[in-house]
């Protein structure tokens, strides 16, 4: 709430974010846009499809009477898939909830200090649990259990919960990176530190 | 354990972390310091939060809310409301409670009525010169009553795991549920008043008439929502997915007020909302776990030694430990933990089992918008996107009510026991 | 050493007063001690069998129609008119099946577990809105089950149309009637309070509500033998402790049940009436055959043989 060089409304537009990667980098900038491409695609179509056969699901039993046993199966897949697909996403826009009233209250180098601080540990805490969301997926995959209606193993619902992790530790990393190369105060590698200027998007 | 782990959360919660690193660091402090278990746990119990198939409500309503909000629907609800009340002083506050208060009594939860009813309220109100302090505020806590009034999911874990009558529950729960609803009114009234939030001119009943016609369509959100539950069509969280399908045929294909590109806009900002949203769940989930697995409640519990306890004491001492609770931990769980350690204390105390769940349950409600870690609290965050002090700025006023709800339940039982006992003639 | 135990229900129900009686058996021969963790507080079934499997928690109350998606053969707890109905020939059968004891426990350990002890929680009946005396009578009646094949299958089978619902939905659903019935143990049925919202109980002798008690595997190797044998005995204790509880428990369910709401008419099915129920289940054992595959067919057959050796040694 208190960068005052980013003009009201003037931030960077958040669904074109900026890339970290120049030179020799290029390639790893077209792979960065690819994937928040692809986050983006894979939130709006789980939305939509969990929608979809929720409202099949009253009409089938209501009209036919015949209930889509499916349904509370795949909806907790989406579920997972949304909200691990979202992780990286909501950390690539800097949309992750904070409590930011003493760092706000700081002078502009500490906060400068402090979201570094921030960014490392928390790339570092992604890491971690996406080493232990990998052992986890594959102690379900040994288990062998099956999703009784989907029939699917239930390991592959899991599988996006290590990526996840790992791309929004990614995120953070280069958050700290974009603030200890450049001069503003960034709450995501794209992001800068103000709430004006998310408002009126999404 | 509990007071490194409680130290440790808090620091870092004050110090700016995103939301998730105090409570994943809670269960790093569990998990690598004193517990000898596998971390993949953690794991395992982040994804049980988010199973819960109650939570597909969140997302579907969240779409739906942001639907009719783009499009033509939500303003022309508020207009034709504000038509009827918007002379009056806090016309349009008392109006948003009492939509939440609906609302969250349909739908039973509390973080889909902050969404449905707070986006399209919220910029309203501004307008009409109400504070956003207070507005948010009202929002968070007015959604508390959907807890209260059924259909309740606390009201129905709590009755399974104590034995006790669900339907006398949900009965007892109207009573405080419309008690919480008068005070908040008269908040409204009372800040409208004191801060001057100007009022419009009293409109004809010719603009009413043509207001109440421009929202005839919008009007089937609640004939759907009411009809469809309480006629046995479907289930509230599926509910929320017919809203969806509701908003999308008024939006697209009545008003034809949106484009495709703009659905997948939608669309995607659901399911950030939704992600910013679940992973505090799912985090919050594995703390809670870890302070279950510890058997920390017991502990602390134990050593208050509530034996000897009046009637008033133990109900104190449950008001507290479940206030105290829910600030921390997911709501269920801490019914889940909690009810089996108070239920031979309330039995000996001879008090009546269907208090006591009217109490947790409001208890649980408070909780849910109470700072620190509370789901509203960051739901609206997420929703609005203002920092989490702007949500919680006003909130005291609100606390300070429904605590005082809760001593009104302690000491007069009859403003719950009235209902069930004329219902059911005990 | 502690022991952590968890259920899948509250610790006044079946499964906790069987855990209750094992805690105090260990508690009472040995310095051990045995921390209980009832419904939920754990996480729910799935989950804790995990914990079991990875050795966070060193025993877990594991009904097989949710170890099913782990164990497919343990969906045979779930079909219809295979239990025996008799309460003697139950008590014998989960004791001496050597099916059970030797053949499936042999497919817990491959899945990290070790099987203690399994015993019946109590028979399943229908509560309902309307009277059933024959599959007839389900015809277009919404019926809430568990989602898993076999109980689809076996609503399918009786005529009814099988829905499913999360557990936390079922009493509002059948308040606003989105369904119109659903099975339980009775026991759970008087504890859940389903009888508030449906008005008839209907004995049709399909089925027993089956649970297991399963332990992490390394942690039972690795105990001593005396260990083992307190475990062991412990589980026995237990187990005759439940089949007594269990005398009886149906009909107090019922009787309180009865108490609280004079109007529920309760129905036991005469074997008349549950013959074309009996013929209906014939196909489900087929698709559970076909379905699952594996062992399927053998332990349905170890079953039956079993269960004529309880009958013949009861009846002695
Ligand atoms: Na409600
Ligand atoms: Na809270």
């Amino acid at each position: 709430m208190s960068e005052s060089d980013a003009a009201p409304g003037g931030g960077p537009d958040p669904t074109e974010p900026r890339s970290q990667f120049s030179g020799l980098l290029k390639p790893l900038a077209w792979i960065d846009g690819a994937i928040a491409r692809f986050e983006a695609v894979v939130l709006a179509i789980g939305v939509m499809i969990m929608a979809t056969v929720s409202v099949a699901n009253v009409i089938g039993r209501f009209v036919l009477g015949e209930s889509l046993f499916f349904v509370e199966e795949l909806n907790r897949f989406l579920i997972v898939l949304i909200t691990f697909v979202g992780l990286g996403y909501a950390a690539r826009m800097g949309r992750h909830i904070r409590m930011s009233a003493l760092y706000d209250s700081l002078p502009d180098r500490a906060r400068k200090i402090l979201m570094i601080v921030i960014c490392l540990v928390t790339s570092a805490v992604m890491f971690v649990l996406a080493w232990y969301a990998y052992i986890y997926v594959v102690s379900v995959y040994d288990t062998g259990r099956i999703a009784p209606s989907l029939r699917i193993p239930v390991y592959l619902t899991f599988v996006w919960v290590p990526i996840g992790f790992v791309i929004t530790g990614i995120q953070y990393l280069l958050t700290a990176v974009a603030n200890l190369t450049r001069p503003d105060v960034y709450i995501s590698a794209s992001v800068v530190d103000t709430y004006e200027d998310t408002e009126t998007q999404v | 354990m509990a007071e490194v782990m409680i130290s440790v959360m808090v620091v870092l919660l004050l110090l700016g972390f995103p939301m998730m690193i105090p409570l994943i660091a809670g269960c790093f402090v569990a998990f690598f310091i004193f517990m000898p278990i596998p971390p993949e746990i953690m794991v395992q119990q982040m994804l049980g939060g988010i199973r819960p198939a109650a939570l597909v409500a969140v997302p579907m309503f969240i779409l739906a809310a942001d639907i009719i909000t783009k499009g033509h629907s939500a303003d022309r609800l508020i207009d034709m409301v504000m038509r009827y009340v918007g002379h009056m002083r806090g016309g349009l506050g008392v109006t948003a409670a009492a939509s939440c208060a609906l609302f969250g009594a349909v739908s039973g939860s509390t973080q889909a009525t902050v969404v449905a009813i707070g986006s399209p309220l919220r910029p309203r109100m501004l307008e009409a010169g109400y504070r956003d302090s207070f507005t948010l505020a009202l929002i968070v806590n007015a959604s508390d009553i959907a807890m209260l009034i059924p259909p309740s999911i606390a009201m129905i874990i709590y009755g399974v795991i104590s034995g006790t009558s669900i339907a006398e529950l949900f009965v007892a729960g109207i009573g405080p549920g419309l008690l919480i609803l008068v005070l908040f009114a008269s908040y409204c009234v009372f800040h409208a008043w004191r801060h001057d939030i100007p009022t419009q001119p009293k409109a004809t009943w010719q603009e009413r008439l043509k207001a109440t016609r421009d929202a005839l369509w919008p009007l089937g959100f609640p004939v759907i929502v009411v009809g469809g539950i309480y006629g046995g069509i479907f289930s509230p969280t599926e509910a929320a997915a017919v809203c969806v399908a509701y908003a999308f045929v008024l939006e697209f294909l009545i008003f034809r007020s949106l484009k495709w590109a703009d659905l997948f806009e939608i669309a995607q900002s659901t399911g950030l909302i939704t992600a910013v949203v679940f992973i505090l769940v799912g985090a919050g989930n594995a703390f809670s776990w870890a302070i279950s697995f510890n058997q920390i409640p017991q502990e602390i519990l134990g050593s208050i030694g509530l034996d000897e306890a009046s009637a008033i004491m133990v109900l104190v001492a449950i008001s507290i430990a479940f206030f105290i609770g829910c600030m921390f931990v997911d709501p269920i769980v801490v019914i889940l933990v909690l009810v089996p350690i108070f239920a031979p204390i309330v039995d000996s105390a001879g008090i009546d089992p269907v208090l006591v769940g009217v109490i947790i349950t409001l208890q649980v409600a408070i909780g849910s918008a109470t700072p620190p870690f509370g789901c509203d609290i960051f739901t609206a965050i997420a929703i609005f996107k203002r920092p989490y002090m702007d949500v919680i700025r006003g909130t005291p006023p609100f606390v300070v009510m429904l605590l005082g709800v809760s001593v009104a339940l302690i000491l007069f039982p009859q403003i719950a026991l009235f209902l069930p006992q004329l219902a059911f003639g005990k | 050493a502690t022991w952590k135990y968890s259920l899948e229900e509250a610790i006044d129900e079946v499964q906790g007063v069987y855990a209750t009686k094992f805690k105090e058996y260990i508690e009472a021969n040995s310095d051990n001690e045995v921390q209980i963790f009832p419904f939920g507080t754990l996480g729910e079934s799935n989950d804790t069998t995990e914990l079991a499997q990875m050795g966070a928690i060193q025993f877990a109350t594991a009904s097989p129609g949710f170890t099913g998606s782990l164990i497919p053969e343990l969906q045979v707890f779930l079909l219809p008119y295979v239990l025996p109905e008799e309460h003697a020939v139950l008590a014998d059968f989960y004791q001496t099946s050597e099916t059970i004891n030797d053949m499936l426990a042999a497919k817990y350990e491959d899945k990290s577990l070790h099987l203690v002890d399994m015993y019946p929680e109590g028979e399943v009946v229908m509560t309902t809105k309307e009277p059933v005396t024959s599959p007839a009578d389900l015809d277009g009646v919404k019926v809430r089950v568990m989602t898993s094949p076999m109980l689809i299958e076996t609503y399918d089978a009786f005529g009814a149309t099988p829905t499913p619902l999360p557990w936390g939905e079922v009493y509002g659903a059948l308040q606003t009637n989105i369904i119109q019935g659903q099975e339980n143990p009775m026991f759970f049925v008087e504890s859940t309070k389903m009888y508030e919202v449906t008005d008839y109980i209907t004995y049709a002798g399909h089925n027993n509500f089956t649970t297991a008690v399963v332990a992490n595997k390394s942690f039972f190797d690795g105990l001593s033998d005396e260990d083992k044998t307190l475990v062991q005995e412990a589980a026995n204790a237990a187990y005759e402790h439940i089949m007594d509880y269990q005398q009886g428990l149906t009909e107090r369910s019922e009787a309180k049940i009865l108490e609280a709401k004079p109007s529920m008419t309760v129905t036991h099915l005469t074997d008349e009436q549950r013959a074309p129920f009996r013929e209906a289940a014939q196909q489900v054992r087929e698709a559970f055959v076909n379905e699952v595959g594996g062992d399927a067919q053998a332990v349905l057959d170890g079953f039956e043989a079993d269960i004529e050796a309880s009958k013949a040694r009861v009846a002695e």
